[in-house]
């Protein structure tokens, strides 16, 4: 399972987002998150891949830690790590275990020494914690997070035998995609039921190109066909397509496009074939790409 | 005194000439009274032509004649008769060795001679005499004492004058030895090849020795041919120009000689293919011909069978390069040849398709649905636009692409370009069309929306409905103003007003009176089939305006497709005004922007309307832009009489740029109080009745000209195609409530056959029909109507489960079946033409297969302890695959290293340590269930070293009665076997399957089927899914034997359903046939075998939907055909030597599970 260097290299500090990360809100889902901030309640974000989910936390992070809002009713500052809000993100896998996230002892010259894991660190310096594609992680796993979830706000660590009540800033983002897992990767309902849900789904058209323009630098008329293009695509989704196609993907065709790539070729290379390896689909989208561009 | 005695005596005497007539003439008075007296008329001309000696012979030749037999006389009659003819041609030697073989001849048949005799005078104009004996004996050689062949040998005499006309005496003789030989089979069959021949001959002359030189080795090979090898001679070698008559008939002939048993269709089937290529290339065509024969001797007549199919979708040049490869094809085997030249061999197809720039919808509809759907987001179907003509529901055309809001239609082959991404292109840019006008909206058209471009003028217009509501309303009133005076200046005054005042609120009322908005908007016109045409115009352009701003991708062939459709339309200065101006839109809408004529006197109209498409072109056009700015182009074009112009009334309208543009884009191209006041006064169009007719007259009537032309529409742009709004939109919004998008508008009262009616009536899409046949025109529409009311009731979700889909089977009738009996099933069937399913349309009856002996699968295990020995090692070899680490148990093979050092840790640290340290391989639980499918059908039962004949079991005949001969006839043949049959392969393969799949543990089950119409499915469990493998398996397994025929759909989705019950991760079915799906009734009229093909593959695909994944084995060497079409996604194999199917069965099914 040899994890143990992932996250002994990471510093706390390497969390904090400095620039603010480009995000268009489509809904209220800014005000939602920091509502719920504002009253610790753990967030779900839910929605197919590429639609902003991570970029939303970071910008959340970002936005929290310049105190753009108030972080809590009373408007009171956090303790530990100053003014700002760290980010702390968890990409989980099938063998994550528990202490991959609580963490673990380490056996060295002197003996034996704790290490704190991602989870315990958030919960410590009062930071997010996102745990991203969370139902890939074993469910085992899963239970920790219930604790840190409800009104206790509390991390029982066995192993030391202590329990960590959570400082004040930390508050529990996960996220997963509720199209391409199957039945049995469903998350649990006593830890779905613990979370405010926000639904994601690929920003309408406009929105998109204004992103797919601001992310890859291509002009405004090329975003605005490849929005057009992502959204004759999303129309194949279960219909020969499991996933529609990603605004990342996108804006990679744009970056593409910037670089002097043909349209045609770059939505061939980072669109087409990244999406299916169907050669019929393959084909109905190149006509679409064809159509929409020259 | 005998006979003998008396001419010993006269011969020998010859006393005198006159001794010897006397005698003659005494002995032939004995005889009936003809021969004395034709012989005297005889004589009397001879004696002065002939020396005495031979009239002297003569005479007594007769008489020998007359006594040789009791009929003989006649002959001796005949004799003289043409003695007095024959004599003038020939010389007096020749004469009398003429008469002697007569005589000769009433040795054998004294009919034979009366027929010799008979055409004597005649032949002997055509015949050398040096060739009389010869002649004789040909026809002789006919006769075999028989009265049929002495009939024979008499009717070859009769018609040796005409015969002998075209044929020279050697092909004569050729020709009655090829009658010999034939009459030996056949005297009837000679009969007729006689009397063909006779036809025949003289229109072919100069092959004829050649073409009988064929029918002879026909005859000769298989005699019964011969009859349909003159027809068809008769019927294609006289259309053959001279020049290739030769080479075909030389090719039949060796194909004949080679084995190929269907002289005749070589014939037929040449002449029609060399007929229809260019004529400098027929004689290639025969050379090719030729060098496939030289190969393959069986594929050539397919190749001249399949020419013209192939020519269609290749040039000649590229033909030639099919043949090529086909010949190199066919050096594998006789068989692959065939199916190559029949087009059913995958690489043949492949070849075409290479070679071929023309591109087959049926090839790309997958691609365009996909492409329909992404541009839409709704599924839309792709159709041949063939279909939606057959369907009879106001749709005409089979050619032009078009669409009813959820289906789009086009051509089925597309070959106008020589590249084929040219003509994909023209799919992509006609499907794009189409498809714009549901994406944009065409089909959407409320009439209470607001127009984006212009100022309403819909609401402010008055219906012709509402008009004639008026209309009568103020007769009414004038009629109560006649009885009733007080109320007269009441009336009178409010009648204006009234008109007025109701066209506003009435506007909102009357929506429920029509079916649909694109009604309602259409009966604001009183000249409807105009306001339909400027309509089309207009929202064509506005929708190719969507597509250009949305799509510029495909603009570039847009433009390729749209310069050709300039090309094609009518010169302007051909129409009479009106028209000519509407064609101008066209033009305009096309993309064209110089030399545009118009009428001189109409310059500022023309403007006009073409400022009105420009603007409906922008992208801010809705659909309600192009209704608004139809009524405008409508209200132009009205008042413009559609008289002929002579061509200097034409003048080109300046481009756009130098337009005087003070009245420009933003201002209204009409004033809209000039057009409420111009709709006002259209006269009823019920005014004086109803039909055409009338309306026409009333037209004359409004304009009083006589040289106003009849309008008609203009010529559809190909691309853009039909274009139904009133139809489609009906069609589409019953579609819509189905899925749900109309739910705002609340339910939608059901409609009515009146009401369609109505609509019918009044469409301006449905005129041009009735225009075009006035004969049967109601008898039309009310049929359309019955099937356009069939149409909504399947689109209606409420009905759709109740109704049995149209009846399309012609040789199979009513309707769904019910089960009721224990152990019977009913299934839908697909019917793929018309895109849907018949419920409840089969019925299985399921059964338990009965018990037989154990002794065959005992001794099938023994005979194969080899392969048992092998297959039991591949799927021990499957076992580990099963299995796999698991970590963290507090048991097992061996430490987890992590765990351990975990454990260390935590007990350096003082926690208790984890006592999971240990891994081991666990046995990954195994969750198969599988059903193998036996197919045990009749053909089944055809031995396997036959199998070069390809098990096609179409000749089933229809009738049920013909059919249980069929099938009897068909398994006495196997009762009296001893050779192996297919079925007995594919028991033992599963067998030896069964033997090792109880090593496996994965759930099994074994069923059989097979069946005899759609109501008889028989489906036989030899071993059901949840049963255990008893001593009663092997049992069933033995009487596994051939029995109907095959309809494979109904039993695969009962296969599904018990596999869908069945409790496993993995799900497979597993069929196993020996041929093509085929039964009665599943077919259309018997030869479609798509229909079974289609079927098989829907149920396939319903079965994948339940999670289950098919597999198809089949032993058919020609499989590789319909397999294409009916296993397209899925996985199959073809067994090219069915002896492999023990062995390889169990070889897939360890793939495919593992």
């Amino acid at each position: 399972m040899g994890t143990e260097q992932k996250y002994n290299e990471r510093n706390i500090e390497e969390y904090y987002i400095a620039e603010e990360p480009y995000y268009v809100s489509t809904s209220d889902e800014i005000e939602i998150f920091e509502s719920a901030y504002r009253q610790r309640v753990p967030i779900l974000l839910k929605g197919p891949t590429g639609t902003g989910k991570t970029r939303f936390v970071e910008h959340m992070a970002w936005r929290l830690s310049e105190g753009l809002t108030a972080r809590s009713p009373g408007g009171k500052a956090l303790n530990g790590a100053g003014d700002k809000l760290p980010l702390i993100t968890v990409a989980c896998h099938e063998d994550l275990t528990a202490s991959d996230l609580v963490g673990r002892y380490l056996l060295d010259a002197e003996g034996t020494r704790w290490i704190d894991g991602p989870l315990t660190r958030a919960v410590k310096y009062g930071g997010i914690c996102y745990l991203d594609e969370i139902v890939e992680a074993r469910k085992d796993t899963t239970v920790i997070i219930h604790p840190l979830t409800d009104h206790r706000r509390s991390l029982t660590i066995d192993k030391l035998g202590s329990t960590i009540d959570a400082a004040d800033g930390f508050l529990l983002v996960v996220s997963y995609n509720p199209g391409y897992q199957n039945a049995l990767k469903d998350l649990k309902h006593s830890t779905r039921q613990r979370f405010v849900a926000l639904e994601f789904d690929f920003p309408d058209e406009e929105h998109e190109a204004q992103i797919i323009a601001h992310e890859s630098g291509c002009d405004t008329d090329t975003a605005e066909r490849l929005a057009r293009l992502g959204l004759k695509i999303r129309n194949l989704r279960e219909h020969g397509l499991e996933e529609g196609a990603s605004t990342r993907m996108l804006i990679y065709a744009g970056r593409l496009i910037k670089e002097g790539v043909s349209h045609r070729r770059a939505c061939q290379v980072s669109v087409t074939w990244g999406i299916t390896d169907d050669p019929q689909v393959q084909r109905s989208i190149d006509e679409v790409v064809t159509s929409i561009f020259a | 005194m005998t006979d003998s005695e008396k001419e010993q005596e006269l011969t020998s005497s010859d006393k005198s000439n006159q001794d010897v007539f006397e005698i003659a003439k005494k002995e032939l008075a004995e005889f009936p009274a003809p021969v004395l007296e034709r012989y005297e008329v005889a004589l009397e001309k001879l004696s002065g032509r002939l020396a005495d000696e031979s009239c002297q012979q003569w005479a007594l030749e007769g008489l020998e004649i007359a006594r040789k037999t009791v009929r003989s006389w006649e002959a001796a009659a005949e004799f003289f008769d043409a003695s007095v003819a024959v004599q003038r041609q020939l010389p007096s030697g020749q004469f009398l060795k003429w008469a002697k073989t007569g005589t000769s001849l009433c040795e054998d048949s004294p009919s034979l001679a009366v027929a010799y005799f008979k055409s004597s005078p005649k032949s002997m104009l055509r015949l050398r005499p040096r060739y009389i004996d010869d002649w004789a004996n040909v026809c002789r050689a006919l006769y075999r004492g028989t009265w049929k062949s002495s009939a024979l040998a008499c009717r070859l005499f009769e018609a040796t004058p005409a015969l002998l006309e075209t044929l020279s005496f050697e092909e004569f003789c050729h020709f009655g030895e090829f009658l010999e030989i034939l009459s030996r089979r056949s005297y009837d069959q000679a009969g007729d090849a006689l009397s063909a021949g006779i036809d025949l001959f003289p229109k072919i002359t100069g092959d004829v020795d050649r073409f009988i030189n064929l029918a002879q080795i026909v005859a000769e090979k298989s005699w019964r041919e011969t009859a349909v090898l003159f027809d068809s001679a008769t019927a294609s070698l006289v259309e053959l120009g001279a020049p290739h008559r030769a080479p075909l008939i030389s090719l039949a002939r060796r194909l004949v000689i080679t084995g190929v048993s269907d002289a005749a269709g070589v014939l037929r089937d040449g002449a029609n293919t060399v007929n229809r290529v260019p004529s400098d290339t027929r004689d290639r065509l025969l050379e090719m011909t030729d060098g496939i024969a030289a190969v393959s001797a069986p594929a050539a007549p397919e190749f001249l069978k399949i020419v013209p199919e192939v020519l269609e979708r290749v040039t000649f040049e590229q033909m030639d390069q099919w043949q090529a490869e086909g010949i190199r094809n066919a050096r594998e085997s006789d068989e692959a040849a065939v199916n190559y030249f029949k087009l059913e061999s995958p690489s043949s197809q492949e070849m075409l398709d290479s070679l071929s720039s023309s591109i087959e919808l049926s090839r790309v509809r997958d691609i365009i649905q996909m492409y329909c759907l992404a541009l839409t987001g709704r599924t839309i179907d792709v159709q041949a636009a063939q279909q939606l003509a057959e369907k009879n529901i106001g749709w005409f055309q089979g050619e032009l692409p078009t669409t009813e809001g959820t289906t789009i239609y086009m051509p089925s082959v597309i070959n106008r370009y020589t590249t084929k991404e040219e003509n994909f292109g023209f799919f992509k840019v006609i499907s794009t069309h189409q498809i714009g006008h549901i994406e944009f909206g065409s089909f959407a058209f409320d009439f209470g929306i607001q127009s984006n471009l212009f100022d309403d003028l819909r609401p402010r217009l008055p219906g012709a409905t509402e008009l004639q509501a008026a209309k009568a309303a103020e007769e009414e009133a004038k009629k109560k103003a006649a009885e009733k005076p007080q109320v007269v200046v009441f009336g009178h005054e409010t009648a204006e007003e009234r008109v007025e005042v109701q066209s506003v609120p009435a506007a909102e009322d009357q929506s429920s009176e029509f079916l649909t908005d694109m009604s309602r908007f259409f009966d604001l016109f009183q000249e409807r089939r105009l306001a339909l045409d400027v309509f089309t115009v207009v929202e064509s352009s506005r929708v190719d305006g969507h597509v250009e701003e949305m799509y510029p991708g495909i603009m570039a062939m847009y433009e390729v497709v749209r310069r050709a459709a300039l090309d094609s339309r009518p010169a302007v200065t051909e129409l009479p005004a009106r028209e000519a101006l509407v064609e101008f839109m066209i033009r305009v809408s096309l993309g064209q922007i110089d030399e545009m004529l118009v009428p001189t006197e109409h310059k500022e109209a023309a403007r006009k309307l073409r400022r009105l498409i420009r603007r409906v072109t922008s992208i801010e056009a809705r659909v309600e832009d192009a209704a608004e700015a139809a009524i405008r182009g409508y209200s132009i074009l009205i008042d413009i009489k559609n008289e002929e112009l002579e061509d200097d009334d034409y003048e080109q309208l300046e481009p756009e740029e130098e337009e005087d543009s003070a009245d420009s884009d933003d201002e209204d191209v009409v004033n809209p109080e000039d057009v409420i006041q111009q709709f006002m006064g259209q006269p009823s169009p019920d005014g004086e009745g109803e039909g055409d007719d009338q309306q026409d007259e009333s037209d004359n009537q409004e304009f009083d000209d006589q040289g106003e032309e009849d309008y008609s529409s203009p010529q559809e742009v190909d691309y853009r195609g039909e274009f139904k709004p009133e139809l489609s939109q009906l069609l589409s919004q019953m579609q819509m409530m189905e899925s749900g998008e109309m739910s705002e508008t609340g339910e939608m009262e059901p409609i009515t056959q009146e009401q369609l009616e109505e609509m019918m009536k009044n469409a301006p899409e449905m005129e041009m029909e009735q225009a075009e046949g006035e004969e049967g025109g109601d008898q039309q529409v009310s049929e359309m109507i019955e099937n356009l009311m069939k149409e909504l009731q399947k689109r209606d979700p409420e009905n759709q489960q109740f109704q049995p889909g149209p009846s399309q089977h012609i040789d199979e009738d009513g309707g769904p079946l019910t089960a009721t009996e224990p152990d019977t099933y009913t299934y839908p069937e697909w019917d793929f033409r018309a895109n849907e399913y018949k419920p409840n349309w089969c019925m299985i009856h399921e059964k338990v297969m009965a018990d037989g002996e154990p002794n065959f699968f005992r001794e099938t295990l023994a005979e194969n302890s080899g392969l048992v020995a092998q297959i039991k090692r591949q799927f021990e070899l499957v076992i580990p695959e099963m299995y796999r680490k698991q970590k963290r148990l507090e048991d097992g093979e061996e430490h987890d290293l992590d765990a351990v050092l975990e454990a260390l840790i935590d007990l350096r640290v003082g926690v208790s340590p984890d006592e999971k340290l240990f891994w081991r391989r666990n046995k990954n639980e195994r969750s198969v269930a599988v059903a193998f499918l036996l197919d045990l059908s009749a053909s089944t039962a055809e031995a396997i070293d036959e199998a070069k004949k390809p098990s096609d079991d179409w000749g089933a005949p229809d009738d049920p009665v013909e059919y249980m001969v069929w099938l009897r006839s068909r398994r006495s043949e196997g009762l009296r076997r001893t050779y192996k049959r297919i079925v007995d392969v594919e028991k033992e393969g599963i067998t030896l399957l069964v033997n090792s799949l109880e090593m496996l543990g994965d759930t099994y089950g074994i069923y059989g089927f097979s069946g005899y119409g759609r109501e008889n499915v028989e489906f036989y469990t030899i071993k059901d899914l949840d049963e255990k493998f008893t001593e009663i398996v092997p049992r069933r397994i033995d009487r596994i034997a051939p029995l109907h025929a095959t309809r494979m759909g109904p039993a695969i989705r009962h296969t599904a359903a018990k596999l869908a019950e069945a409790e496993a991760r993995s799900r497979f079915l597993f069929l196993i046939s020996d041929g093509r799906p085929q039964d009665r009734g599943y077919s259309r009229e018997g030869v479609e075998k798509e229909y079974a093909v289609h079927d098989t593959r829907q149920s396939l695909i319903e079965a994948r939907q339940m999670g289950i994944t098919p597999f198809c084995l089949t032993v058919d060497k020609a499989g590789h055909d319909y397999m294409k079409t009916m296993m397209d996604e899925f996985s199959y194999e073809v067994l090219s030597d069915i002896s492999l199917l023990p062995k390889r069965l169990p070889q897939l099914y360890r793939n495919l599970t593992t």
